[in-house]
């Protein structure tokens, strides 16, 4: 349904992707808690991370279920089954890591893959603060992101800076994307279970649409 | 703006049917083949524990347990889950013991942190339960014994 009622809490679901350690689950604990760990105490996401974030966007109440996977390779098969039903996604890198910069094409086709086209794409290049060790600049992203059909932002989850901004970023492009809330286009943006997976991969798609109802329902 | 406390995903959202058959079919392929690489038998553990049927937790614990023993660099995943398939099979105790190894090498560790709430929660609901059926069985008792001594004493007259 479309995002209509100024009464009833729109739901909507994000997924972070993208390489190990550049700051995925620092820019979600950011966002929920304003808080930081530095990277001695911060640990490598298990699987799959999960947290709920209630925000107004336009006088809209929204209700965000943020899923934060794992970059790590050994979890790139088990958690593609998460892309299910997602609305919005945040793909990360890290300014000051070109190896995490020229790993996006990756992880574009395997979006290409799971979610249909009308999902907002937002590309982050977080850890700005570490401006002087910076391999990746803002200019050359900005313009990858653009051929890449993606929102573009440039962030830290340790300074604080543009990280309500990316979320609120997305989650407008999403209420204003009829394509996610139609549903017969919502049908479409299912995880398609025939295309094949990532090469080498374990393909772990949904076929059943138990995922989108389960965070339809809820109007609390 | 509110955030809810951070949560053990992995508790409650199980795969599909078809999602733990693929991990299924593929480990069974290589165990005809008589070399189960430790990516597929992980994979396959993690989808059974996180099923909501016991058999497929039971099974699935078990997989990690051999996972634990052999791959050291699997270990932090392998007591995550552990931990989470012992909690979802009600082995509070057990669960409580994995992932207290792990919060003792990473003490920041989020996810193991959310899943530690659940686990004392869950002690907190058998408690409960525990004391409620003490209580019913300390009731029932006395009824039982207030009847047996009624009786008792209108025979005695």
């Amino acid at each position: 349904m479309a995002p209509t009622g100024t009464q009833s809490t729109i739901n909507v679901k994000l997924l972070l992707i993208g390489n190990s350690s550049v700051g995925k689950s620092s820019l979600l604990l950011r966002f929920s808690d304003e808080q930081w760990l530095p990277e001695d105490e911060s640990s490598a996401t298990i699987g799959v991370d999960f947290r709920v974030h209630r925000m107004d966007v336009n006088g809209k109440k929204v209700k965000l279920s943020i899923w934060d996977t794992a970059g790590q390779e050994r979890f790139r098969t088990i958690t593609s089954s998460y892309y299910r039903g997602a609305q919005g996604i945040i793909l990360v890198y890290d300014v000051s890591s070109r190896e995490s910069f020229d790993a996006l094409p990756r992880w574009y086709s395997e979006l290409e893959t799971y979610v249909s086209e009308s999902v907002v794409k937002i590309l982050v290049g977080n850890k700005v603060d570490k401006e002087f060790s910076r391999q990746v600049p803002a200019a050359e992203a900005a313009a990858f992101a653009q051929r890449m059909n993606s929102l573009f932002i440039e962030a830290s989850a340790k300074t604080s800076v543009n990280v309500q901004e990316t979320f609120r970023e997305v989650v407008e492009k999403i209420l204003d994307t009829p394509a996610l809330w139609d549903n017969g286009a919502s049908k479409a943006q299912r995880t398609d279970g025939g295309r094949g997976g990532v090469p080498g991969g374990v393909q772990v798609v949904g076929l059943s649409d138990e995922q989108a109802e389960q965070g339809g329902s809820c109007s609390c | 703006m509110s955030t809810e406390l951070p949560y053990a995903a992995d508790a409650e959202v199980s795969l599909s049917y078809d999602e733990l058959e693929v991990l299924r079919l593929q480990y069974e392929r290589e165990q005809l083949q008589a070399h189960v690489t430790v990516q597929t038998k992980f994979n396959y553990a993690w989808g059974l524990v996180k099923s909501p049927l016991r058999e497929h937790q039971v099974e699935g614990v078990r997989l990690l347990q051999d996972l634990y023993r052999s791959e050291p660099a699997r270990r932090r995943e392998c007591l995550y889950y552990l931990a989470l398939g012992h909690y979802k099979m009600g082995n509070f105790e057990e669960a409580k013991q994995f992932n207290g190894l792990l919060l003792e090498k990473e003490p920041t560790n989020l996810q193991a942190m959310s899943l530690g709430q659940l686990i004392d929660k869950g002690v907190a609901k058998e408690g409960y339960i525990g004391m409620a059926l003490v209580g019913g069985a300390a009731a029932l008792g006395t009824l039982v014994l207030a009847g047996l001594i009624r009786r008792a004493t209108r025979n005695h007259k």
